[in-house]
C-alpha cells in the first residue's frame, strides 16, 4: 500500500470531501456559535453578549427538561433498537418464502417522511381521535393520555422513533452480516457451536464495526429529532414534551431569540459529538487493550 | 426430541425452527406496518367516519383520492426530488468514498493525522440542522445559486459526508485486506485497485449508503423551506410539510395525501432493494 | 502511470456530475417577460383556503393589473418569520409580507422597510384609514406598515346547544362557569381551544386580561417598574384555572390544532369556540351557522377597571421591503397594489370573506348569506361597548408574547398554576432587558 500512498494521491482522495464538508458543515457552526454570544434577534445588528445565553439556558427549567426528554428517548430507543434491529435483520436473513419482500417491507417506515411518520402517529395516539383510545375504550382499559400529556409523551415520542428507526438499524445490520465471512460461520457451526454460542462468540464479535455504526447513527439522530415532536404535540403542554432541537427551533423562530437558540444548537452539537464520538473512542481503547 | 447429533433430528429441528422464524418474521413486518395499513383505511373514509367510527368498512369511498389527485403536483414533486436525490447522492458517495479509503486504506505519514481527520468528519453527525440554515443560506447566496437546485445539492452533498463516512470507513475496515495486498502485489495502480477490487466487494454497503442518502434527501425538509422559494421547484418534504395546515380537518383527505406520497416511495424502494441489493449481495457473495 | 489515468476518469466523472448539477441550477432561473412581478409572504401555510380574503383581492388585483402578477406564498407563522429573517440579512426579502408590529419595528430600525407614510399621503388613504391604526405602525413621521385585516375576537357560541341544556348565553364569568359545570355534566366542551402549532390561539382570554387591567399596567411593567406578578393578575390566571377545573375544554387541548378546535365547534360538538371575526366564512357555511353568535366575553365581578369591553384593534401589519424602492417598475406596482388594498371594492372583497372592513367603508351585508358576520359586527358594536387600544400580545416581544400564550395555555393544560404562570412571563420580560 505504501507506494499508492504518495502525498499528492492522499490529498486528491481525500480534498474533495474535506473541502466541501469544512465549508459547508464546520464553517457555519462556527459562524452560528458567534451568533450565539450575541443578542441578535434576527432582524438588526447583533450586539455582544459573552455566554449570557448559555447562563440563561442554564436557568431555564424548560432547556432541562427538554434535555430531560432527550435522554429518556435516547435511552428507550437504544435499550429497544440495537438488540431487537439485530434480532430482525438476524430472522430476515434465513432464507424462507417472502423473505425478501419483508426486507423491504420492514424498511418502509424509514422512508417517510418524519413529518409524516408525525401526521400518521397522531391518528394512533391522540387523546381523542387516536387509534388506541378507541382500542383501549373498547377493551375497556384506562385511556391513558399517550401524547399532550406530561408523563408519557416522551416515551410515546421515543416508540414512534423506534417504529421510524428499526428498519434503518436493521439494514445496517444486515449489510454487515452479508460480509461476514461464510467460511467462518460455517467452519463453526460444523464444529457444533450451538446456535446462541455461534451468534454470542463469533457472529456477535464480528459484527464490532456494525454494532458501532448503528449505535452511533442512532444517538446522533435522537438528538436532532424534531419533526416527530413538532407534529405531534408541538413541545406542548407548556414545553413539557419538548425534545432539545424542537425547543431550538422554539426559541430561533417562534421566539426570535436567534443568539439564545444557536447557543442551544451549539450545546446540541457539543453533546451529541462527545456522546457518539466518545462511543466510538470507548469502543476503539477496548479494542486495543 | 431426538438426539441433537443425528443428521435427521437435526434437520427437522432446523427446519421447525425456520417455520418459527418465518411465522415471527411475517408477525413482527405486520406489526410494524399496522400504522402504514391504517393511513391507508382512514384515506378511504370521510373526514366525519374518522373522528366517529372508523372501522366501519361498509363507508369506504374512493372520494378523498379523487379531490386529493387533483391538488397535489405529484409529478412535479417527485421530479424535482428525484433530480435532487440523484445528482447530490452521486457526488456525495463518490467523494465520501474517496476519503474513506484514505482515511482507512492508505498509510498516513502521521497515523494521528488519519484518525484525527476521521474524527474531524464524524464529529459532523451530531451537527443539528437548524445551525447551518442560515450560514449555508448565505454561503448560495454568496455563490450565486440561490433559487436553483444547486442550493440545495450542495448542502445535501456536505450533509451526506460524516454519515457516509462512518459507514464506508467502518465496512472498510471490517473488509479484510489480504485480496488488496494480493492485487497490489500483481501491480494494480490505486485506480483498479479501487475500480476492480475494493468497489466489487463494497457493492452491498455502497447500495446501502445509496438508498440512505435517497431516503434523507427525500425526507429532508429544514434546507428545502428556506433554500426553496418557487413553488415549481417543490419536493416530496416540502409538500408533506404543508398537509397539516393545507388539510387541516379534512383527515381523509390527509391520509389520502399521505398515501399518494408513501406509494411511489415504497415502489422506488421496491425497484431499489430486488436490482440493486440484491444484484449487488449476490456480487458481495460470488466475489 | 496507469493508475493516475483511472484516477484523472473518477475525478472527471465527479467533475461532470458537478456541472450537470450547476447547468440545472442555470436552467431554472429563468427571466419573465414584460410582466412585472411582485410577491406577497404570508403566514398561512395555504392562502387560498386559510385566508380567503386576501387570495380573493390578490385575484381581482390581477384581473384588473393583467401586467403585474403577484406571487403569493405562505407558510406557518414560525416558519414564515424564519425565512422573513433569513431573507432580510440577505436582502431577499418577499415585497409585501405579513409580520408581527412588533418585529416590523425592528426592521424598520435596521432600515428593512420602507417608509409608507408618502405613498399614503400620495394615496389619499390616511382619511381612508383611522389614523389611530396608522399611528400604531408608526414611529415618528416615519410609517412602516399598512393594516392587513381587523383584529375582532371573542368567543362565538351555538344558542342551539346552550338552550337544548336549558342554558342562555352568558353574561358574568360565574354564568360561564355554569355553563361549563353542566355541559360537562353531559360530555359537550364548552370552549373550543387547540394548542397544537397555534399556542396563541388564545384570543378571548387576552380580552380577559384587560378585564384585569392590562392596558393602564402593562407600561409600567414592561418598563420593570412594576411586575407581572400582581394580584390581579393572579385573578385572571384563576379564572382560567376555575374553567378547567368545570371541565370547559377539550380532552386533547394539547393535541389538537385551532383548525380542529373550529371544527369542534362549526360540526356541533363544542357549544363555544375561542376566536375572532376571521372563523365568521367558515361558521357560515357550516350547518350551525343558524344557531351561531358572538360574544364579547364574560364580565368578572373582581375585575379591573371597565368590564363591558370588545377587542376591536387593528391585527399585525403588512410591511414592504425597502429594496422595492430600487426598482420603479416594481415600485410602481406595489403602490398600486396598495391603493387597490384599500379601495372600496377590494374592502367589500374582505366583507364578502367574512372581514371588517379596514377602512372607513360601509360594507354592503347580505342578512342571510353573511347572517353570522352581520351578527358579530351588531354584537361588537352594541351601545356601551368601547374596545382597548390594541391586543395585548402585539405591544410585547414575540419572546414576551410566546410565554404569555404558554402561560395561558398552561394554566388551561393544568400544567401550570397561576402562580407559575406570572412567573414565567415576568422571567421572558426579564430576559428581554
Amino acid at each position: 500500500m505504501v507506494w499508492l500512498s504518495s502525498r499528492w494521491k492522499i490529498a486528491i482522495m481525500a480534498a474533495p470531501a474535506l473541502i466541501v464538508f469544512t465549508a459547508l458543515i464546520v464553517y457555519p457552526v462556527i459562524y452560528s456559535a458567534g451568533y450565539s454570544l450575541t443578542d441578535f434577534a434576527g432582524f438588526g445588528d447583533p450586539a455582544f453578549v459573552g455566554l449570557k445565553n448559555y447562563i440563561d439556558l442554564g436557568n431555564d427549567p424548560f432547556f432541562w427538561s427538554s434535555l430531560r426528554n432527550t435522554i429518556i428517548i435516547l435511552v428507550v430507543s437504544l435499550v429497544i433498537l440495537v438488540p431487537g434491529s439485530f434480532g430482525l435483520a438476524l430472522l430476515l436473513r434465513r432464507r424462507f418464502p417472502g423473505g425478501g419482500a419483508l426486507r423491504a417491507l420492514v424498511f418502509a417506515p424509514v422512508i417517510i417522511a418524519p413529518i409524516l411518520v408525525g401526521l400518521i402517529w397522531v391518528f394512533i395516539l391522540d387523546p381523542k381521535i387516536g387509534l388506541l383510545d378507541r382500542l383501549f375504550g373498547a377493551l375497556g382499559l384506562p385511556q391513558p393520555e399517550w401524547i399532550g400529556g406530561n408523563v408519557l409523551t416522551p416515551y410515546s415520542v421515543a416508540l414512534v422513533f423506534v417504529w421510524g428507526s428499526v428498519g434503518f438499524a436493521m439494514t445496517i445490520f444486515y449489510a454487515g452480516l452479508q460480509q461476514l465471512p461464510t467460511d467462518i460461520l460455517e467452519a463453526s457451526s460444523l464444529d457444533g457451536a450451538s446456535g446462541w454460542k455461534q451468534l454470542l462468540y463469533i457472529t456477535v464479535p464480528l459484527m464490532k464495526e456494525s454494532f458501532a455504526i448503528a449505535t452511533v447513527l442512532l444517538i446522533t439522530n435522537v438528538f436532532k429529532i424534531f419533526e416527530l415532536v413538532f407534529v405531534l404535540t408541538n413541545g406542548g403542554p407548556v414545553h413539557r414534551s419538548e425534545t432539545l432541537v424542537s425547543y431550538m427551533y422554539f426559541i430561533t423562530f417562534n421566539n426570535q431569540q436567534y443568539g439564545s437558540g444557536m447557543a442551544l444548537a451549539v450545546i446540541i452539537t457539543v453533546l451529541g459529538a462527545v456522546v457518539s464520538l466518545g462511543y466510538l473512542l470507548l469502543l476503539r481503547g477496548r479494542k486495543s487493550a | 426430541m431426538s438426539a441433537p447429533t443425528s443428521p435427521l433430528g437435526r434437520r427437522s429441528r432446523r427446519r421447525t425452527g425456520g417455520i418459527v422464524a418465518a411465522i415471527a418474521a411475517y408477525l413482527i413486518t405486520f406489526l410494524i406496518l399496522l400504522p402504514i395499513l391504517w393511513i391507508v383505511l382512514l384515506s378511504f373514509q370521510s373526514s366525519e367516519k374518522i373522528l366517529s367510527n372508523p372501522l366501519d368498512l361498509g363507508s369506504l369511498s374512493l372520494l378523498n383520492y379523487v379531490h386529493t389527485v387533483t391538488s397535489l403536483p405529484l409529478a412535479q414533486m417527485y421530479g424535482n426530488t428525484i433530480l435532487l436525490a440523484v445528482v447530490s447522492v452521486t457526488i456525495g458517495t463518490a467523494i465520501s468514498f474517496m476519503v474513506s479509503f484514505a482515511l482507512t486504506r492508505m498509510i498516513f505519514r502521521r497515523r494521528r493525522v488519519q484518525s484525527g481527520l476521521r474524527f474531524y468528519i464524524l464529529a459532523g453527525l451530531a451537527v443539528p440542522v437548524y445551525i447551518l440554515l442560515f450560514p449555508v443560506y448565505r454561503l448560495d447566496l454568496a455563490l450565486g445559486v440561490f433559487g436553483s437546485y444547486a442550493a440545495l445539492i450542495i448542502p445535501y452533498v456536505g450533509v451526506s459526508i460524516p454519515f457516509n463516512t462512518l459507514l464506508l470507513t467502518g465496512f472498510l475496515r471490517d473488509l479484510p485486506t489480504e485480496i488488496e495486498e494480493a492485487a497490489i502485489i500483481d501491480g494494480a495502480g490505486l485506480t483498479r485497485l479501487i475500480w476492480s477490487v475494493v468497489l466489487p466487494v463494497m457493492r452491498p454497503v455502497i447500495a446501502t449508503v445509496l438508498i440512505f442518502n435517497v431516503v434523507y434527501v427525500f425526507n429532508e425538509f429544514p434546507f428545502a423551506s428556506i433554500l426553496i422559494n418557487n413553488p415549481d421547484m417543490t419536493t416530496v418534504s416540502l409538500a408533506v410539510s404543508q398537509f397539516q395546515g393545507q388539510y387541516s380537518v379534512d383527515y381523509g383527505g390527509m391520509m389520502a395525501a399521505a398515501t399518494l406520497v408513501l406509494l411511489p416511495q415504497l415502489v422506488i424502494y421496491a425497484i431499489f432493494q430486488k436490482q440493486v441489493i440484491a444484484g449487488m449481495t449476490m456480487g458481495a457473495v460470488k466475489g | 502511470m496507469h493508475s493516475t489515468h483511472h484516477l484523472r476518469r473518477l475525478t472527471a466523472a465527479v467533475a461532470v456530475v458537478a456541472a450537470v448539477a450547476l447547468s440545472i441550477a442555470g436552467c431554472s432561473t429563468a427571466s419573465s417577460g414584460g410582466a412585472t412581478k411582485i410577491s406577497l409572504s404570508m403566514q398561512n401555510p395555504n392562502v387560498k383556503t386559510a385566508d380567503p380574503a386576501t387570495w380573493a383581492i390578490v385575484h381581482a388585483f390581477e384581473k384588473k393589473n393583467p401586467n403585474i402578477t403577484v406571487t403569493v406564498t405562505g407558510q406557518p407563522v414560525a416558519q414564515h418569520l424564519q425565512n422573513l429573517s433569513v431573507a432580510a440579512q440577505s436582502h431577499t426579502l418577499p415585497d409585501i409580507f405579513w409580520i408581527y408590529k412588533a418585529t416590523a419595528e425592528q426592521m424598520n430600525k435596521s432600515g428593512y422597510l420602507m417608509d409608507l407614510a408618502p405613498m399614503l399621503k400620495d394615496l389619499g388613504l390616511t382619511d381612508k384609514i383611522s389614523s389611530s391604526t396608522l399611528d400604531n405602525f408608526s414611529t415618528g413621521k416615519v410609517t412602516y406598515g399598512v393594516p392587513y385585516q381587523g383584529l375582532l375576537t371573542g368567543i362565538w357560541y351555538n344558542e342551539k346547544i346552550l338552550s337544548d341544556n336549558g342554558l342562555t348565553v352568558p353574561k358574568t364569568f360565574d354564568e360561564f362557569l355554569h355553563v361549563a359545570v353542566t355541559l360537562h355534566a353531559k360530555g359537550i366542551t364548552t370552549l373550543s381551544d387547540g394548542a397544537n402549532q397555534s399556542s396563541f390561539s388564545v384570543w378571548s382570554f387576552l380580552v380577559d386580561l384587560d378585564r384585569y387591567g392590562w392596558e393602564s399596567k402593562y407600561q409600567a411593567i414592561l418598563a420593570g417598574k412594576a411586575s407581572y406578578d400582581n394580584p390581579d393578575f393572579i385573578r385572571f390566571y384563576d379564572s382560567i384555572a376555575k374553567l378547567r377545573e368545570a371541565g370547559a375544554f377539550p380532552s386533547n387541548v394539547t393535541t389538537q390544532t385551532y383548525q380542529q378546535a373550529v371544527n369542534e365547534f362549526t360540526s356541533g360538538k363544542a357549544a363555544m369556540l375561542d376566536a375572532g371575526i376571521w372563523a365568521s366564512s367558515a361558521i357560515q357555511d357550516s350547518t350551525v351557522a343558524p344557531d351561531a353568535g358572538f360574544w364579547a366575553g364574560p364580565t368578572f365581578s373582581d375585575g379591573v377597571g371597565k368590564q363591558d369591553i370588545v377587542m376591536n384593534v387593528a391585527s399585525a401589519p403588512f410591511a414592504v421591503s425597502a429594496d422595492v424602492k430600487k426598482d420603479s417598475a416594481k415600485s410602481a406596482a406595489v403602490k398600486k397594489f396598495i391603493a387597490f388594498y384599500y379601495s372600496d371594492a377590494a374592502q367589500q372583497l374582505l366583507v364578502d370573506n367574512g372581514q371588517p372592513p379596514v377602512t372607513n367603508y360601509t360594507p354592503k351585508l347580505d342578512a342571510t348569506k353573511q347572517s353570522v358576520l352581520k351578527g358579530a359586527l351588531e354584537a361588537s358594536t352594541a351601545p356601551g361597548l368601547t374596545s382597548p387600544q390594541t391586543q395585548p400580545d402585539l405591544v410585547v416581544s414575540t419572546a414576551v408574547a410566546s410565554a404569555m400564550y404558554d402561560s395561558i395555555y398552561g394554566v388551561i393544560e393544568g400544567q401550570l398554576t397561576s402562580k407559575q404562570a406570572v412567573d414565567l412571563v415576568q422571567k421572558a420580560i426579564d430576559a428581554g432587558k
